[in-house]
């Protein structure tokens, strides 16, 4: 009982902590200021120059390129998240709700693809959307087209059908959990006050599972808003993404002063949407929660 | 699930969702699908595709510098799993056992390399890198590998002792054991299923891993970055055969990791 009356323990044991707070200084923290520091350095040539200077920053602000490309990269991120919600939602709903038996292997079944290599699913995606792809090739052998159509491969749709077929177990992961939270004899009762199932749905099942939605939405969104693989892989001309333009500046622009000030962008961008999940989302999808 | 008459009516009008659920099921798993068909066809493209063949297979044993990739990719998945498991299971007992001031900040930052888009873990740890003068190797892409299997470890680890709570640790020490013993006889059997998943877990996300690996590397690659440098060239045989490969093992993994890994979904989640 004497442990319960201080708040905190004494500072000896805190001895326990001291090698997860030396991983978080040096592969989290360090790193981090690290970049921030970065951002402010400017760069000539091959060589980065460092003298503070706001030069990264400004050229972000100004120039309409830039915030052009953020902003694309939002409406995806938030197209893909619209479509893994209306695509893990109701398979969520589906496995808590209607099936009798099998809920744990159809629950695997969902989230299997998760862990399957994202490379790998990349490229099934390209082989299917290409131009000697699955589906130019289903379509030719039907004799619907003659030709390959190049609609379907390097534009911004395949970006979003990846991306979405990544996201589809991120969302799925919480709004299960929440739904199965949801006490059973809630629905009942509901169900002998004469509401429907769409009006239990709607008024019950939503509410309560709204936590956990609002985990999987974020987090599609900031999987979908921080990707550069899937636009380099699949976007072809259209697909320079916030992802893909930091990316670039490590790669062939070789700016690193400039990736690390839009890295930092992005990370702001992230730690403030992170930081609503905790706030309106549920901790017990599995993310925040202890 | 307790009303068996309510139960049934809601299942019986579930056929369209049904339906709608068996269309998603597709769109998830024909992608693995057309992956593994492609690895085994004698032809580049479905059509006419004509029999099966595992020649693709075959010519991956000869080619050494991809046997190398997959032996670095072991590497560095078992050094950075042995590194995480004692990272995150201290951090675990850590975020657990001791009540500290600022908890919720801790927490928050250890999940950090969890949840942040995987671009933003490479960067930073690019910058790290080459502000320390390292050159890039096996040791920095590992140090990449750790930052993201170290949350994984400590999330399974500490999951299971909320579950177990304290009570078995006060009787061991009541009853005089040490501390040492106590972990020993006590808290560690307890958690080893969770270590032995955790282990798993981590080890099938640093086999998958690019996002950061990218980053990290030089000429000592891992498998997937070995993978995606395939791709410059193409989607050939080979790659289907290697993406095959990584598929099958991948699945393995995973199965062999259920056993371990608890069935609450707050468990099993991991980032990409």
């Amino acid at each position: 009982m004497d442990r319960k009356k201080r708040r905190f323990d004494s500072p000896r044991s805190y001895s326990k902590g001291v090698p997860i707070v030396v991983w978080l200084l040096f592969l989290v923290v360090v790193p981090l200021i690290f970049t921030f520091t970065m951002s402010f350095y400017s760069s000539k040539g091959l060589v980065i120059e460092k003298i503070l200077t706001l030069k990264n920053y400004k050229l972000f602000f100004t120039d309409p390129v830039y915030s052009r490309i953020l902003f694309k990269s939002l409406r995806l991120a938030l197209s893909v998240s619209v479509l893994s919600i209306a695509m893990a939602y109701p398979l969520a709903y589906m496995v808590s709700f209607k099936m009798a038996r099998g809920r744990n292997l159809l629950f695997m079944m969902c989230i299997i693809p998760l862990w399957v290599s994202y490379l790998v699913r990349i490229i099934a995606w390209r082989s299917i959307l290409g131009n000697r792809g699955v589906i130019n090739s289903a379509l030719m052998t039907i004799g619907i087209i003659q030709e390959p159509l190049r609609i379907f491969l390097y534009n911004r749709f395949a970006i979003a059908v990846t991306l979405t077929y990544i996201c589809i177990p991120f969302v799925f992961i919480p709004v299960y959990t929440a739904l199965e939270k949801i006490p059973r004899n809630i629905l009942n009762a509901a169900n002998d006050l004469g509401a429907n199932e769409l009006h239990s749905f709607l008024n019950v099942v939503l509410p309560l599972s709204l936590p956990g939605l609002i985990t999987g939405f974020i987090f599609s969104f900031i999987i979908a808003l921080g990707d550069y693989i899937i636009p380099l892989q699949l976007g072809g001309t259209q697909g320079i993404m916030f992802g893909n333009l930091i990316w670039s500046q490590f790669g062939f622009a070789f700016n690193w002063p400039f990736g690390a000030a839009l890295g930092f962008i992005l990370f702001v961008i992230s730690v403030t949407i992170l930081g609503l999940t905790a706030k309106f989302g549920s901790t017990e999808g599995g993310f925040l929660s202890e | 699930m307790s009303n068996a008459i309510g139960k049934g009516k809601l299942e019986k009008r579930g056929v369209g969702l049904k339906l709608y659920g068996l269309l998603i099921f597709v769109f998830l798993y024909v992608p693995l699908c057309v992956v593994l068909v492609f690895s085994f066809s004698p032809t580049k493209t479905l059509v006419g595709m004509s029999g099966v063949t595992a020649k693709w297979y075959k010519e991956l044993v000869q080619d050494q510098e991809l046997l190398k990739a997959l032996l670095h990719s072991f590497e560095v998945g078992i050094s950075a799993v042995l590194i995480a498991l004692l990272f995150g299971t201290s951090g675990a007992f850590f975020i657990t056992k001791v009540r500290f001031p600022g908890k919720g900040l801790f927490r928050a930052l250890v999940m950090l390399p969890f949840v942040l888009p995987g671009i933003i873990m490479g960067l930073t740890l690019l910058i790290f890198i080459k502000n320390l003068n390292i050159t890039l190797s096996m040791f920095t892409i590992m140090m990449g590998h750790v930052s993201f299997t170290t949350p994984i470890v400590m999330f399974q680890v500490s999951a299971r002792l909320q579950r177990m709570g304290p009570n078995f640790q006060l009787a061991a020490q009541d009853l005089g054991a040490t501390p040492f013993k106590t972990f020993w006889y006590v808290t560690l059997p307890m958690i080893r299923t969770a270590l032995i998943g955790a282990a798993l877990l981590a080890f099938t996300v640093s086999f998958d891993e690019i996002v950061i690996s990218y980053f990290l590397t030089g000429t000592w690659m891992t498998l997937p970055v070995y993978l995606y440098g395939m791709l410059r060239f193409g989607l050939s045989p080979k790659v289907y055969a290697v993406s095959g490969l990584i598929l099958v093992f991948s699945l393995s993994l995973i199965l062999l990791m259920t056993r371990y890994i608890g069935r609450s979904s707050e468990e099993v989640l991991v980032k990409r």
